[in-house]
């Protein structure tokens, strides 16, 4: 089965944080840009960065803490999408996401995460060194135990 | 499908659907405060209330409230027509009377051109408006651990007895959805105070930083299967691990390929 997947590579990341610049923009609220869904984090070693972001899951735990079922799965795009107008901020999905990437924008305060600019995310264009990219991939199945 | 007409437009939408979902998608503003997508419709307001009619009925139309009424094959909406515009003044109106203080009531009366109301003001009144949001979002998250008491002008919302409510693990769900901002509560340090029950934070592992209540996680993991150690650590120190993780895997690739 090929399906399109967000395919991110640390060792081509040089921290240049342009993909964070493309994520405040692409989600800006009324005009002002929003928070960045995505982070490059230092990696531990020299010269090392690595560009944070939700992994969408297969059994999510935003989406299990979510008591008002505001977090699901877009079948078209396969990322776990956080439906704004049903959210009620009670942040159980901040704090339950094990790699921290339901995040709290303070600014606007909403609970914002990656949705995959739906299904065309904006910081792989950016990305200057190919480190984020968007392209199908084969996705072999696992053997079933 | 159903097809009916808003406003003089022939509009399509899903069967069972609510009119104010349709209004709202066609982007007609028509004021509405007790609804929201996390709960169920409740009518409380009346704000949203739209005149109806259908070809099967000659000579009748009735006045609904939208958020409560499911949409029927050729019914004829209008969501300004002169009474319910009178019908929402009013409403807006009585709601100054109970609420003169509150922002939202005021712009959505100034919006009809109420500017003060022509009823005695409440003598105690204040910026809780009764729309039951907080109400239903705690039974919806299955707390249920405040709920509206007494009538008439002595009507308000409040854990039991006046009393810190034990069922309440405070999520502050409540107070970020009223939209009064009238259900007031405290963060200090670790500290949170709602509703006259003090709860601790847990504070992250690593930077200190509070997190969520004790009370709220232990909730998650015990209804809805989260580890409990997800929530010893705050999302940055979480987003770092990751980082770490995801680094020295890419460190062996680098060195591999060196």
């Amino acid at each position: 089965m090929t399906t399109h997947r967000f395919v991110v590579n640390p060792v081509l990341c040089t921290g240049c944080r342009t993909c964070e610049l493309a994520c405040s923009f692409t989600h800006s609220v009324n005009g002002k840009p929003g928070k960045s869904r995505i982070y490059p984090l230092d990696g531990g070693f020299k010269d090392l960065w690595v560009p944070v972001v939700c992994l969408q899951c297969e059994e999510a735990a935003c989406a299990k803490a979510c008591l008002v079922d505001a977090i699901t799965r877009n079948p078209e795009t396969g990322a776990m999408d956080l439906d704004e107008d049903r959210c009620v901020r009670c942040m159980a999905c901040v704090a339950a996401c094990p790699f921290g990437c339901s995040l709290h924008d303070s600014h606007h305060n909403l609970v914002v995460k990656c949705d995959l600019c739906g299904g065309d995310p904006a910081c792989a264009h950016f990305c200057p060194t190919q480190a984020l990219s968007y392209k199908p991939i084969e996705i072999k199945k696992l053997k079933s135990a | 499908m159903v097809t009916l007409t808003i406003n003089g437009k022939l509009v399509q939408a899903e069967e069972g659907e609510m009119l104010l979902a349709v209004i709202e998608r066609q982007n007609i503003d028509i004021p509405s405060t007790c609804n929201h997508k996390a709960v169920e419709p409740y009518g409380a307001c009346r704000l949203c209330t739209v005149e109806i009619t259908h070809p099967k009925w000659p000579g009748w139309k009735k006045h609904v409230t939208s958020c409560l009424y499911p949409v029927e094959e050729g019914l004829v909406v209008s969501t300004h027509a002169p009474e319910v515009i009178e019908l929402r003044k009013t409403l807006l109106d009585l709601m100054l009377a109970r609420s003169p203080k509150a922002k939202l009531v005021q712009d959505m009366a100034a919006e009809y051109g109420v500017t003060r109301t022509s009823y005695e003001e409440v003598p105690d009144g204040n910026d809780c408006i009764l729309c039951g949001l907080c109400v239903r979002v705690c039974d919806q998250m299955g707390f249920h651990a405040i709920s509206a008491v007494g009538r008439g002008h002595g009507k308000e919302i409040a854990p039991p007895l006046d009393e810190p409510p034990p069922d309440c693990v405070g999520c502050l769900a409540c107070a970020q959805i009223c939209p009064t901002n009238f259900i007031k509560y405290t963060d200090a340090g670790n500290k949170r105070t709602i509703w006259g029950k003090e709860f601790e934070l847990i504070a992250c592992e690593r930077t200190g930083q509070p997190t969520i209540t004790k009370e709220f996680a232990e909730y998650l993991s015990k209804h809805r299967d989260i580890p409990e150690e997800y929530f010893k650590r705050n999302d940055l120190t979480h987003r770092r691990e990751l980082a770490a993780t995801m680094g020295k895997i890419s460190q062996w690739q680098r060195e591999e390929e060196e």
